[in-house]
């Protein structure tokens, strides 16, 4: 598949069908994957597709919009759902944006893999997809990961592996199972059926750590607005200082900006360098949007996100 | 002082001893991640780490910490300075590309304008160093900023790992006050272990950076910065897990009549980090801002303070950035590339 891909984008940078292409390759060590963005077609044989391309690259469209041409980028299905927002809500025209679908089997959590190895990922050379498991080598010894031990949370619900609006596609994605009991929100229920006090308790204690480093503000797709409510100083309605009563105002204002558009990526959990496990808070939110709304975000071009849309005759007794 | 060794089934006995004199901090595990944070007792700590998250820099310059708190009555302003450190403690376990880093912001806070807030801190420290563990992590790259990691330079108290003990290098008074508390927990090395105890070497590539800030100062213009900001989302995360970085933001916290005074880290990484007043801000797109990150590093803080770069090897910044945006890479590429452009 890799062959495929890197001729397809050398054909593309030579049609000029655009600017530059964005995939991923091997970073600093074998189980690092970083964004590649391939600007020159003799750079295409960096580029690389596996378990391991973590990334959703869909944010970075938007940096087309100083481009005269064409950004492409290759695609994960549930990363689709990201472009698909992102036009709905007239952030990019579709058609400055090259889709490279690429059927996903899965994606491999760092985090779950070093707990089951037992080994940091540092040690991890390849990880390959094989069906129902993951082939894992590890100081030359190969072992067979079950999915169900390392998929990544989203993993486990994903309804389109491959994007279902593309300009290029890879293939289909190999029917696979995963054995597993777990429903999409056990992990939400579990945490609502604690009563009020514990579950606040449960998120403080969490945002207590976090250090404001706002990479999970810029890692999200949704967050793209020109001036963002924390940066601004006058007036300043948040303080820029990590202390709890501003992180808790800071995680739950972006919370309710992102219900309805959340499109259940898992970047902002994957990327926070001392692992809040937003996920669980974003989830939450995708379920009340879902039984209140109907909604799924990301899913389909011709709705429009509830808390962006209104109707003449809403209710409003608060007005 | 003569190097000594301690079991290491006295180490605790030693750490237990030092907390009850000091404030002990050292390096825990919670939730997954390593930070260095108070303990009241060695059993709370963990010797299973390469290194912090959050590197130890936090505890002389925090993330967040009150200057002052004020109050406004009437005509009256009252003012009430904040202590930084209710006690003298001791840092177990610091890194010693981390005790580096140390060094530099010592030049930025202590030297012409000095910082009392941070030099309390680091007055009423004293510094346990850990020679790291071999093989070090496959990222690490600090001696190629001359760091060695078996060195006790910097620290007050060097201990190596050597299979059932521990050396112990007390380099500085300091140190060897602590060293005393333990009475009875060190012996003196036997001619035979001199030779023999001796931590394997440490094997780490190396980069060639003798010539980086000249080059890289060639390069002002180039359009290698637009290309290399590409995939960086301009989060924080390079400077806050930066044991050298050291931005910070000041604002009143509270109302005009009652307040604190905060001071807390900023990144220049941030869009509006350069913004002025104006309107005008001199780094307006990433191009800048990437370009400013390796320049401060590499060229402005040499160049300010005299001293080597800015840059400990700690690779921190490589493992965590999120958009993959490598030091290392960098800092190749930089070599590579001939003196092309015009200033
Ligand atoms: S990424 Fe994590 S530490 Fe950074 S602002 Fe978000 S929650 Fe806080
Ligand atoms: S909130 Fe998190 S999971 Fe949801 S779209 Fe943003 S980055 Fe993705
Ligand atoms: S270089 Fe990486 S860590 Fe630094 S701001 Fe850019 S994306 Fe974030
Ligand atoms: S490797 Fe990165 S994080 Fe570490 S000192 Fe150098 S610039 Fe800072």
């Amino acid at each position: 598949m890799e062959d495929k891909l890197q001729e397809l984008v050398v054909e593309l940078l030579g049609d000029g069908a655009m600017e530059y292409f964005i995939g991923y390759r091997q970073g600093f060590e074998p189980s690092h994957v970083v964004p590649c963005f391939v600007t020159d077609k003799s750079e295409a044989d960096r580029l690389i597709w596996g378990p391991l391309c973590l990334q959703n690259l869909s944010k970075y469209v938007l940096q087309a919009r100083d481009l005269d041409g064409k950004v492409g980028l290759l695609v994960k299905g549930c990363d689709a759902r990201a472009i698909v927002e992102l036009v709905k809500q007239h952030q990019i025209e579709r058609d400055k944006i090259v889709v490279v679908g690429v059927p996903c089997e899965g994606q491999v959590d760092p985090r779950k893999m070093e707990q089951v190895l037992g080994v940091s990922m540092e040690q991890v050379t390849d990880v390959e997809d094989a069906g129902d498991e993951f082939l894992v080598k590890v100081g030359g010894e190969v072992s067979k990961l079950g999915k169900e031990q390392v998929l990544r949370d989203k993993c486990f619900y994903c309804k389109h592996p491959t994007s279902f609006d593309y300009d290029y596609t890879l293939g289909e994605v190999q029917p696979f199972t995963i054995d597993s009991e777990s429903e999409e929100y056990d992990a939400v229920e579990k945490l609502e059926e604690l009563p009020l006090e514990e579950r606040r308790a449960y998120w403080l204690k969490q945002f207590e750590r976090c250090i404001r480093c706002n990479a999970c503000r810029e890692v999200c797709y949704g967050c793209y607005c020109k001036e963002c409510i924390f940066d601004r100083t006058d007036p300043r309605w948040l303080d820029r200082t990590p202390l709890p009563r501003e992180n808790e105002i800071y995680h739950l204002i972006r919370a309710v900006h992102l219900a309805g558009r959340c499109i259940d990526c898992g970047e902002c959990e994957r990327v926070c360098p001392v692992n809040i496990p937003l996920g669980r808070l974003y989830k939450k939110l995708q379920k009340d949007i879902a039984e209140l709304f109907d909604y799924e975000a990301g899913m389909e071009y011709d709705t429009v996100p509830p808390l962006v849309d209104f109707e003449l005759d809403d209710q409003d007794p608060f007005l | 002082m003569d190097r000594k060794k301690i079991s290491k089934a006295d180490l605790g006995r030693w750490l237990d001893t030092i907390a009850g004199k000091y404030e002990l901090i050292g390096p825990t595990e919670d939730e997954g991640i390593i930070q260095f944070g108070p303990v009241q007792s060695s059993a709370e700590l963990t010797l299973e780490y390469a290194n912090s998250l959050i590197p130890p820099k936090s505890l002389f310059f925090p993330p967040v910490e009150s200057l002052f708190a004020f109050r406004k009555r009437g005509e009256e302003i009252q003012l009430e300075e904040t202590k930084p450190l209710q006690q003298d403690r001791v840092i177990f376990g610091i890194r010693n590309c981390d005790v580096g880093s140390l060094s530099l912001l010592d030049r930025v806070f202590c030297d012409d304008l000095e910082d009392s807030y941070y030099r309390e801190r680091r007055e009423r420290t004293t510094l346990i160093a850990l020679a790291c563990p071999t093989p070090p992590r496959s990222s690490c790259f600090c001696t190629t900023f001359g760091i060695d990691p078996l060195s006790p330079a910097g620290s007050d108290i060097l201990l190596t790992d050597v299979g059932d003990v521990y050396l112990v290098d007390a380099v500085t008074d300091k140190g060897e006050e602590l060293v005393a508390l333990g009475e009875g927990l060190f012996a003196p090395l036997t001619e035979g272990e001199e030779k023999e105890l001796q931590p394997p070497p440490v094997d780490m590539p190396q980069l060639d950076v003798r010539e980086l800030r000249e080059r890289l100062e060639a390069l002002w213009e180039d359009e290698y910065w637009e290309k290399l900001s590409l995939p960086c989302l301009g989060c924080g995360i390079c400077t806050y897990v930066c044991p050298t970085c050291h931005c910070f933001d000041i604002s009143d916290v509270g109302s005009t009549s009652d307040g604190v005074r905060y001071r807390c880290w900023d990144s220049c990484m941030y869009s509006d980090f350069a913004l002025m007043v104006s309107g005008e801000n001199p780094r307006p797109t990433k191009r800048e801002r990437t370009r400013n990150r390796y320049f401060h590093k590499f060229s402005t803080f040499p160049s300010r303070y005299g001293t080597g770069y800015a840059c400990v090897g700690c690779a921190r910044c490589l493992v965590h950035c999120p958009g993959g945006v490598e030091i290392t890479e960098v800092i190749k590429d930089i070599s590579a590339k001939e003196g092309v452009s015009d200033r």
